[in-house]
């Protein structure tokens, strides 16, 4: 794979001005801060209030015990117990949906003709790859540290507690979203626009498993086919009172597969 | 002289569709080439495997000694690809530097070569406009000033005065003509006068097969004199046969005349002698083309 760290940087960079320097960039920011405040100021920040209440404590013990989520419930800022049940499922699908047009447009345009004369076809896609990825991180990071805020201005004390927890769900979430961002890589090479891309990864999902139990039923054979799927492991991390190096593992693991997939389509792929 | 473009045996198949066959060429360093061809002739498709866009169905193609689409050729080899637009979403400037920048520029130089690039297209006062804001000439006009960033060995242009008008078309021929000297230009384009002006060498591709592969007005033992009348006179052939050194003339459209001129003593002087039968007839001429038109070459 030929790749120039200066020309895989100019590529990274060139998707960061295209977030905060486009009119679609800042619309699409403005729309995801209006749903993050919804969920900070409704949700987020009243957490404390209702997971501290008495009459609320056992039946949130009974709801996230039966769900294996009542170790969130011991954490100190309660505050991240919602944050993270509300981000490990939002930023996932939120990741599908911005980053759904990485080269589609660009390849139906004919712009992708200007940029192969400068740049490899692998670059081009790492590079892409890596400018969403850099793009989610922020916007992760923005929402960490926004209910960080929240829990400081209820109890200053927090703030440390708040920090050291931010932190690790940062990189939780760094890890969950790297496949989903590599699935539209992939998605991108095959079709000619955002739209499509988006609905291939909802077929993808939703007739995916199906087609592994049709396969399941007629071979009466596990071809472990399930671990196609990235987000698999959410429901492992979910409750966060373990940490096993196939949760990071495989969400990695699927990101190398779905890029190099990517890159060899997209090797051969007239443009 | 150096081998710049060598293409071997190279054929593109789009399914059951042959788009080209057998295609075999070579040219060297030099004046601009002309690829010309009816529609659907293949010239995109051989554009496009020249560039890396696509890879042939068999054959070989090497570009200054690579592969196309080999990172070798960055900042070597640019074009411009028939139908290719820059983003909408950002300003012609911004996107010109980042392709400076993708060919190794630092930034104040891709800043530099962004304002002369632009200024030989004259668009330097519409850097900061979106493409969406510009004429459809003037964003043909920024697709051809991303193919002049930095120092270019080869450009091919494909339809590059397509939908310009005359002006601009102008302005971009004498781009052509001034680089010409340093930069080995490949252009495909529907006018043949254009081609004429600039190219010396000429690839001729029909239904998919390289027809022809010449170089511009050498023609042997003869020579040719490509003459256009304003209006039609039917005695004109006639009296054109009786100059001395005048061996055919043919009417090969409607008031033009190609004279086809033995090389011997007695026609050195031919073009005063039909220039002053044409005074002496009063028959008036629009244009007299030494050689053959490029039109009449080819068909």
């Amino acid at each position: 794979m030929n790749i120039n760290l200066s020309r895989l940087s100019n590529i990274i960079t060139f998707e960061i001005v295209r977030l905060f320097k486009t009119k679609r960039g800042l619309l699409a920011l403005l729309a995801f801060a209006t749903i993050w405040f919804i969920i900070l100021y409704y949700f987020i920040s009243t957490a404390a209030d209702i997971v501290s209440s008495r009459s609320f404590e056992r039946m949130a013990y009974d709801l996230f015990g039966a769900l294996g989520l009542s170790a969130l419930l011991d954490w100190p800022v309660s505050e991240y117990a919602i944050y993270w049940l509300v981000a490990v499922y939002f930023f996932p699908i939120f990741a599908l949906s911005v980053c759904s047009d990485q080269i589609c447009s660009d390849k139906q345009r004919g712009t992708l003709r200007f940029i192969t004369l400068r740049s490899t076809r692998a670059e081009l896609i790492l590079g892409r790859y890596l400018g969403q990825l850099l793009i989610v991180t922020i916007l992760i990071l923005m929402t960490s540290i926004a209910t960080a805020v929240l829990a400081s201005i209820r109890d200053l004390a927090l703030l440390p507690a708040s920090l050291q927890i931010g932190a690790k769900l940062c990189f939780e979430l760094f890890i969950v979203v790297m496949p989903f961002i590599a699935l539209m890589s992939l998605l991108n090479t095959l079709v000619n626009s955002a739209r499509l891309a988006i609905v291939a990864a909802m077929l993808f999902f939703g007739l995916g498993p199906l087609i592994i139990a049709v396969i399941k039923h007629q071979f009466g054979q596990e071809f472990y086919l399930n671990l196609l799927f990235p987000g698999g492991q959410i429901s492992s991390i979910l409750s966060q009172n373990s940490v096993v190096v196939s949760h990071y593992a495989l969400p990695v693991i699927q990101a190398v597969v779905l890029l190099v997939a990517s890159n060899l389509i997209m090797k051969r792929a007239s443009i | 002289m150096s081998l710049i473009i060598d293409v071997q045996h190279v054929t593109k198949n789009y399914g059951d569709k042959i788009a080209l066959s057998n295609v075999e060429f070579s040219l060297e360093k030099g004046a601009p080439v002309a690829l010309v061809g009816p529609n659907g002739a293949g010239k995109t498709t051989l554009f496009s495997l020249l560039c890396g866009y696509m890879q042939p169905s068999s054959g070989c193609i090497s570009v200054l000694g690579h592969a196309p689409g080999n990172s070798a050729l960055f900042g070597r080899l640019s074009a411009l690809p028939q139908d290719a637009q820059l983003d909408p979403r950002f300003s012609i400037a911004t996107q010109l530097n980042f392709y400076a920048r993708l060919q190794g520029m630092s930034n104040k130089l891709a800043k530099k070569d962004t304002a002369r690039v632009l200024d030989m297209v004259g668009l330097i006062d519409a850097a900061n406009s979106q493409p969406s804001e510009l004429s459809h000439g003037m964003r043909k006009r920024a697709t051809i000033a991303q193919a002049l960033l930095g120092s270019p060995e080869i450009v091919m242009l494909d339809e590059a005065t397509a939908g310009l008008d005359p002006a601009n078309a102008k302005e971009i021929r004498a781009i052509v003509a001034e680089q010409a000297g340093n930069v080995n230009f490949i252009l495909s384009s529907h006018d043949l006068s254009e081609l004429e002006r600039l190219c010396d060498q000429v690839l001729y591709l029909e239904n998919g097969q390289l027809k022809q592969h010449k170089t511009l007005n050498i023609e042997g033992d003869s020579r040719f004199i490509t003459l256009r009348m304003k209006q039609d006179f039917p005695q004109i052939i006639p009296a054109i046969l009786q100059l001395q050194g005048v061996s055919h003339v043919n009417m090969t459209q409607d008031r033009e005349y190609l004279l086809t001129i033995t090389n011997d003593q007695g026609s050195a002087n031919i073009e005063m002698e039909l220039l002053l039968l044409l005074q002496k007839n009063n028959w008036s001429y629009a244009q007299l083309i030494n050689g053959k038109t490029l039109e009449n070459q080819l068909f």
